[in-house]
């Protein structure tokens, strides 16, 4: 970082970030504050401000990229709002809202609970601001609209997570409140993930020559995983966490899936769709509905 | 998925080990210079052009050594594309003295210093014999250990040093007085019969020097493999195994495997692309598909290096779709 420093004595520091002593003599200093004047006039130093603390709040792997797609997200949506052209549509603003949406939602990974949570604040928000002629809070037409975005961008089959959606729709003229929406994304999202697994799983146990797996196997690694489920139904909380994953590790799924092999039933194909189907079932059963 | 370890560090070791700050602030001095831009494409385009070079490698060049040594993204970026302009030199068989490659890596950063290119020759030549011809791939391999390691070279040669005037620099660690006059004693007397250093003396000095240094350091795995395959070796021997062992490289990232350095084919499409729109080089080009026999002796045309900055970049910009396959690797 020393080298940094030390590059282009000129150039003053830019920003309000860079609190190292550079040397500065009075003409260098008088250069120093009409850059930065200049930089906070034209609004690079708000606009900085912000993108350090998104890439802070969601630590992304690779920060240089994530950047380089903020600012790019940011640029293409700026000429459109701010343009002194003539108003887009309803139904165009209402796609810019929503794409805007799904953007700071996809910010950070819902395990990360504060930034995800700070994201869906800013996402719900986005979504409520009021148009011109409607009032402003978040219906249900505009929430389920989004939910089906996610799902489809998710790339999870529709017939997997349409029981979800039903579940968790809410009315078309419904106002949603702000604790519905988090809840109803979060859900979203972990079903995804959890559907992304459970295709993973899939493969595993898929015989690769016939592209289908052996029913059997396949049954005994749903009722496994259905028991695991129900244990968290009878214990609290971290007890039920154990019980589940106890269930789930490699000594009894593996029994379990020994004994599958071994019983004398017959034989029949399972396809991916009828297992990601059935698992996401499984997850879809403990969630409450809304209302 | 996730890295706990990301997550857990500090808002400002995060930061600092991404090396956020130092393109943000990069990407600030670029926009004061380039002020005009800004004013015609807009803030955000800036940013999203410059963080985008940055991922693709493209923002080290032309650019001042300072800034290109600043990070080791910035060197792989700065090894890589040193490697994609100058491939032909390789292809065509040219074998280049030490000045003439300072003069084709001084066409990408007009102030790179000539010490850094010296010491990089010197690992292929022998002390007396710098005005030798080398290879391309013999330079630019050591060229690449050189360059990238910079630091941690320094610091094994001053290691180097003190094991052949009989120091361990180890002492510190193995205090007994009586063990260490032992270990002085034959070294000593080895010394001047046998060249170099003991091997496995060596690699725990270095193991030692890999665990705190805070510059890039090539794998310990690898710098003990290399050290386990000799009994003694010079500091020479050391870099020359160093940037022979493909491992190495391909821990590094920035270039190919030696034998397929001088196969590129998006770049040689793009190439010819470029070369067929010029209606005077069609017929030399097509001609003479074996260009090796041309005695191609003057450095291949890229942009002069005292073009301004910004219309630099712009030429970048226009010639990333070919690259971006390839250089994702590396980010």
């Amino acid at each position: 970082m020393a080298a940094v420093e030390k590059r282009r004595p000129a150039v003053a520091p830019a920003a309000n970030f860079t609190d190292s002593g550079r040397p500065a003599g009075p003409r260098a200093a008088a250069t120093a504050e009409s850059e930065e004047d200049f930089l906070r006039q034209v609004g690079v130093t708000e606009m900085l401000r912000a993108a350090l603390l998104k890439v802070l709040e969601a630590r992304p792997e690779e920060p240089i990229a994530f950047l380089a797609h903020y600012f790019e997200n940011m640029g293409l949506r700026s000429p459109a709002n701010g343009g002194a052209g003539e108003p887009p549509g309803q139904l165009l603003l209402q796609q810019q809202r929503l794409g805007r949406a799904l953007w700071h939602l996809r910010l950070a990974h819902h395990s990360q609970r504060t930034a995800f949570n700070n994201n869906v604040g800013v996402a719900y928000e986005c979504l409520s601001a009021s148009g011109r002629k409607k009032k402003p809070g978040l219906d249900g037409r505009t929430y389920s609209e989004l939910l089906k975005r996610i799902c489809r961008d998710g790339e999870a089959p529709e017939e997997v997570v349409a029981p979800l959606l039903h579940k968790i729709q809410c009315r078309d003229h419904e106002a949603v409140p702000l604790g519905v929406f988090r809840a109803g994304m979060l859900t979203c999202f972990v079903l995804l993930e959890f559907v992304a697994r459970a295709g993973a799983l899939y493969q595993l146990l898929e015989d690769p020559a016939l592209a289908v797996a052996d029913r059997r196997v396949g049954q005994a690694v749903l009722d496994t995983l259905e028991g695991a489920l129900r244990a968290s139904d009878e214990a609290a909380a971290p007890a039920c966490f154990l019980e589940a994953g106890s269930r789930l590790g490699p000594d009894s799924l593996a029994l379990a899936m020994d004994r599958a092999l071994v019983a004398r039933r017959p034989s029949s194909p399972m396809t991916r769709e009828e297992f990601l189907e059935k698992a996401a079932a499984l997850f879809i059963a403990k969630v409450k509905p809304v209302g | 998925m996730l890295s706990p370890e990301r997550l857990a560090l500090p808002d400002y070791e995060y930061l600092a080990q991404r090396h956020v700050l130092t393109y943000m602030e990069d990407a600030v001095c670029q926009l004061l210079e380039n002020k005009e831009d800004i004013s015609q494409y807009g803030i955000a385009r800036f940013f999203t052009e410059y963080f985008n070079s940055v991922c693709q490698g493209t923002h080290i060049l032309f650019r001042e050594f300072s800034f290109i040594q600043a990070t080791p993204h910035n060197r792989a970026s700065f090894l890589r594309a040193f490697w994609r302009c100058f491939r032909t030199v390789g292809k065509n068989g040219d074998l280049l003295t030490m000045r003439e490659y300072h003069c084709l890596l001084q066409l990408l950063c007009p102030d790179f210093p000539l010490e850094l290119t010296q010491k990089a020759a010197r690992i292929v030549l022998m002390d007396d014999a710098m005005d030798c011809l080398m290879s391309f791939s013999d330079f630019l391999f050591a060229f690449q250990i050189q360059f990238y390691y910079s630091e941690f070279l320094e610091s094994v040669a001053a290691i180097y040093q003190d094991l052949l005037a009989g120091k361990n620099p180890n002492t510190v660690i193995v205090p007994t007085s009586s063990s260490g006059q032992h270990r002085q004693r034959p070294t000593v007397g080895e010394a001047s019969v046998l060249e170099g250093v003991e091997a496995s003396l060596f690699y725990q000095c270095l193991e030692n020097l890999c665990d705190r240094h805070k510059y890039s350091c090539p794998p310990p795995a690898l710098v003990k493999e290399v050290l386990s395959n000799v009994q003694r070796l010079t500091f020479y021997g050391f870099l020359v195994a160093l940037s022979k062992h493909h491992g190495i490289n391909q821990a590094l990232g920035a270039l190919p495997d030696k034998g397929d350095l001088m196969h590129d084919p998006a770049t040689d499409e793009e190439l010819e692309r470029l070369l067929a729109q010029i209606p005077g080089l069609v017929n030399s080009a097509t001609a003479n598909p074996e260009a090796s026999c041309l005695p191609s002796r003057t450095p291949p045309r890229v942009g002069s290096p005292w073009r301004p900055l910004h219309h630099a970049r712009k030429l970048d910009a226009e010639s990333d779709g070919s690259t971006e396959e390839t250089d994702e690797s590396e980010t």
